[in-house]
């Protein structure tokens, strides 16, 4: 059956058992992905999913069950799972759901046409012989990969929210695999958009130029060193960090920004931004997974610590309004807090004038294995890092196979130059330009 | 779950544009989970994942098509996508199904999904409460137990029609302590392929305890130093490095495309003579075991390594083609929505002979790297990382002060030769791996091993 028979049977139950406050979260989404390798498409995915997540308010807590049968059985079976569910939790905040007849931002319109299976088959086909033909270095091993998705989300609950968006979103992928005879390299480029406007030259340049980049490249030396993180990496270090935003964690001791509010948590050039509408969102949404107005809001303002970020629970207990942040990481999970597109913004300095200003240092362009070295609790890290060193205040020879070790709270002050190159790579959902930290360890040879 | 019939029908229909092989992956899984913090039990999810997916080869391209309708009409529109996608083309293969089964060779005896949720909370609880209790520098714990009742049907144009049933129960508890100033974590999260008769072996205290010595440890740690040293890596988790190091570059997924560093390398001496690896499905109850992977194969015991030698890969049916190899049995996806490609099990060094104190005695200045936290490798360079939970500084041959914040890198064909000392006490740890086929649970193990000489990130 559809959602909306299936939220009938929902509404229905929910009178019977005598349940007066729930919620039900709808998410759908169909995905094309195509791939190709040596020339020829050799791989085509399809999907299509979609489930309900229903909560309800028992006996003031806030149970939750979901599925992704939309079957009549399973519609009053969810009710009775999440009343139970309810029935056994401890946690004493207060649980809200979202008053519906609230003022959202509009949405800009710019949804486009989803490419066709043909048009996703041609654009990845010439893009892998633009990949063979970039570079005499590029190898079989290659692979280009054209995606399109869209995802619908309905929210609907008792206190009159009624909520619906749809998004499409579509992309290319690029892996590029060079040799110079001795060793292999590889680079892994995204890029978001209508297919036609996105430059596949420029994206098969940039992935052959970063994979022959890494070539050759040598263990760094052991030591101290200003290092300038790339967009790229200092994304992948924000992502990684996100957490520490988030009120839950402040609330249960595990952010060391609980009540820093006010204060000076990095230095006076930063400035931290959290914008549902930024033009690069690719799933622009204006409201959280909740149902709440989402708004563009600075975390940081030239230094000062200005807000942690909230969802209606949090709020509750911190006395104050939501800021629209409640997340969900799949339509199943409780609600939780994230960013929107999270980004650094821009100083007003070149990246080369940032070079300049380092001397001598590492530049790093890399970073791995951020779910296990980063400790989010202590804000220590110990990373794999790629990259290449500056000498003089220029970038010389390639480096990989080192680590770069610190700490996020201390990287935010000791951040002393931020570049006008802001970039929100990937997925978008994090972004930053180049920065330069000092007192960084390095360790390699 | 979908009678022999449909899965006929819906399998003629995917092969009717000339497919040479179809597939269908169904499943019906329900996922639990219950999550304390600040001493309450804080939030219960509880989902039903029902879908199915369609695969069909012709030579070397697979097209895969999924749906979360699972009645026939659903399905056949589920293959006509498939076949469509795949091209113009002629039905040329009969289908006759036949019903097989493999056998369960990890029994479960109670069954998570049919366990009121009091009972459920009473063990996390056990556990929770032995880690808050520990110290008093235990400022916070995150406890939770999760459970997983995975039915999958497989039916494909071979003949095979099976299904399976897999569960899975694992208790994981994080630790935060304090001491002057200093906060650091510490965790613990066993689990198995059975149900909460689990918790006859696995002492919810002993998991909580376990997580909160080491997160009181930590916070007393200083930092470790950065350098190039040997390490003596422990058991248990500890094998996560042979499976970042190595283990993702013996995948079909890699291997097929030339994406590894171990490509035609087969026969070849890749790792030191003291290294003998395996990937092994079929451990009973172990987490990462299966009775039959994703395509139907049963699952096998495969020596990857040998004394050095490479003896084999990691293959699935799809990749297989293009490597002229047969299944391991390694095929895996995380739910119906995932290609499947192929992915590690149970996989460890096997015991050698060395003993722990000599491997310890052994070395003069460097890192005895107790617990292992997660990793990530770039198969293509062998690249790889870990990081280091509870590490120790190792001075004259003997284990001195514990030291936080330390991760190791390397380049895995280089590493593997430095592993030259295997002790022979095995022990496995549990892990999710995540990779293009999604989520998986999967062992690593290992002796406790030496590498001679690698790059430690410290400061």
């Amino acid at each position: 059956m559809d959602f909306n028979g299936f939220k009938q049977i929902v509404i229905e139950k929910c009178a019977a058992l005598g349940i007066e406050e729930y919620e039900l979260y709808y998410q759908s989404g169909a995905s094309t992905s195509v791939s190709a390798f040596q020339h020829e498409i050799n791989q085509f995915t399809g999907t299509t999913e979609g489930g309900v997540c229903f909560r309800c308010i028992a006996g003031g807590k806030m149970g939750y069950a979901s599925t992704e049968a939309l079957t009549a059985q399973q519609a009053e079976l969810i009710v009775e799972k999440a009343a139970d569910n309810a029935s056994v939790l401890e946690a004493e905040e207060q649980v809200f759901l979202c008053q519906g007849g609230q003022e959202y931002v509009p949405l800009e319109e710019r949804a486009y046409e989803m490419p066709t299976t043909e048009e996703l088959v041609s654009t990845v086909l010439a893009t892998q012989e633009k990949l063979y033909a970039a570079d005499s270095a590029v190898i079989d091993g290659c692979q280009t990969q054209g995606v399109a998705e869209s995802s619908e989300i309905a929210i609907y609950n008792s206190k009159g929210l009624d909520l619906h968006s749809k998004t499409n979103l579509s992309g290319l992928v690029v892996v590029a695999v060079v040799s110079d005879g001795q060793e292999m390299a590889n680079d892994f480029q995204i890029k978001l958009g209508k297919l036609d406007a996105i430059d596949a030259d420029k994206l098969t340049a940039e992935a052959v130029k970063c994979a022959k980049g890494k070539l050759g490249g040598e263990v760094a030396p052991t030591g101290q060193y200003p290092v300038v993180f790339s967009p790229e990496a200092m994304s992948d270090l924000l992502d990684t960090y996100a957490g520490i935003f988030s009120s839950r964690a402040a609330q249960k001791g595990l952010s060391k920004l609980a009540g820093k509010e006010g204060e000076m948590i990095a230095s006076s050039i930063v400035t931290l931004v959290d914008d549902p509408f930024h033009p690069q969102a690719p799933m622009p949404r204006n409201f959280d997974a909740e149902g709440s107005p989402a708004y563009k809001k600075n975390l940081i303002e030239n230094g000062v610590f200005q807000t942690l970020l909230y969802n209606l629970k949090t709020a509750a207990v911190d006395g104050r309004k939501t800021t629209g942040n409640a997340y969900k990481s799949d339509y199943a999970s409780a609600v939780g807090i994230s960013p929107f597109t999270m980004y650094l913004a821009a100083g007003d300095m070149t990246e080369e004038q940032l070079l300049i200003k380092a001397g001598n240092g590492v530049y790093i362009n890399s970073l791995g294995g951020l779910h296990a070295g980063a400790n989010t609790v202590s804000g220590d890290f110990s990373l794999q890092s790629a990259g290449f060193m500056i000498e003089d205040g220029r970038k010389t020879r390639a480096v990989k196979s080192f680590t770069v070790a610190g700490n996020f709270y201390e990287v935010l002050k000791n951040i002393t130059a931020v570049a006008s190159n802001l970039e929100l790579p990937g997925m978008a959902r994090f972004g930053s330009p180049s920065v330069l930290v000092e007192g960084l360890s390095i360790a390699g040879k | 779950m979908i009678s022999r019939e449909i899965c006929r029908k819906v399998l003629q229909k995917a092969v009717s544009t000339g497919g040479d092989y179809a597939e269908i992956f169904a499943e019906n899984t329900i996922k639990y989970n219950v999550a304390m913090i600040a001493n309450k039990v804080e939030s219960i999810s509880d989902a039903v994942i029902a879908g199915a997916a369609v695969r069909v080869y012709k030579g070397m391209r697979s097209v895969m098509a999924s749906t979360v309708d699972t009645s026939e009409s659903g399905l056949l529109r589920c293959a006509a996508q498939a076949a469509e996608a795949l091209g113009q083309g002629t039905a040329g293969i009969d289908i006759v199904l036949k019903e097989r089964t493999f056998g369960d060779i990890h029994p479960v005896r109670i069954v998570p999904s049919s366990v009121a949720n009091r009972e459920k909370v009473a063990i996390l609880k056990e556990g929770y409460f032995a880690a808050k209790e520990y110290s008093e520098a235990i400022t916070q714990v995150t406890g939770n137990l999760m459970d997983v009742d995975h039915n999958i049907l497989i039916a494909n144009t071979e003949g095979l029609y099976t299904q399976d049933r897999q569960i899975r129960t694992r208790i994981a508890i994080s630790a935060v302590a304090e001491i002057n100033g200093e906060t650091q974590t510490g965790s613990c999260a066993p689990g198995r392929r059975m149900g909460l008769e689990m918790f006859d072996s696995v002492d919810p205290k002993a998991v909580g305890i376990h997580a909160a010595k080491q997160a009181v440890t930590m916070a007393g740690a200083g930092y470790c130093p950065a350098g190039v040293m040997p390490v003596a890596i422990d058991n248990g988790f500890g094998g996560v490095i042979f499976h970042e190091a190595c283990g993702h570059s013996l995948e079909a997924s890699s291997v097929a495309y030339g994406r590894s560093q171990f490509v035609g390398k087969l026969g070849q001496k890749i790792a030191n003579e003291k290294v003998t690896a395996i990937d092994d499905g079929t451990i009973p109850n172990a987490w990462g075991s299966i009775n039959i992977d994703d395509e139907g194969t049963p699952a096998q015991k495969n020596v990857l390594i040998e004394n050095g030698v490479l003896k084999s890969y990691m293959v699935d049916k799809f990749n297989g083609r293009r490597m002229g190899m047969a299944s391991t049995g390694n095929a895996r996806r995380e739910s119906y929505a995932y290609t499947p490609t192929s992915r590690m099990t149970n996989t460890y060094i096997a015991p050698g002979t060395d003993k722990n104190e000599d491997i310890i005695a052994s070395i003069e200045y460097g890192l005895y790297a107790k617990e292992m936290g997660g990793g990530s490798v770039n198969p293509v360079t062998g690249e790889f990382n870990f990081a280091v939970n509870e590490g120790y500084m190792v001075r004259n041959g003997k284990i001195c002060e514990p030291v936080r914040g330390a991760s190791l890198v390397g380049k895995g064909s280089e590493i593997i030769q430095n592993i030259d000392m295997v002790g022979s006490v095995l022990e496995m740890g549990q892990g999710m791996c995540g990779s293009s086929s999604g989520s998986v649970p999967t062992n690593v193990g290992q002796p406790m091993i030496r590498v001679s000489s690698i790059t430690v990130g410290g400061r």
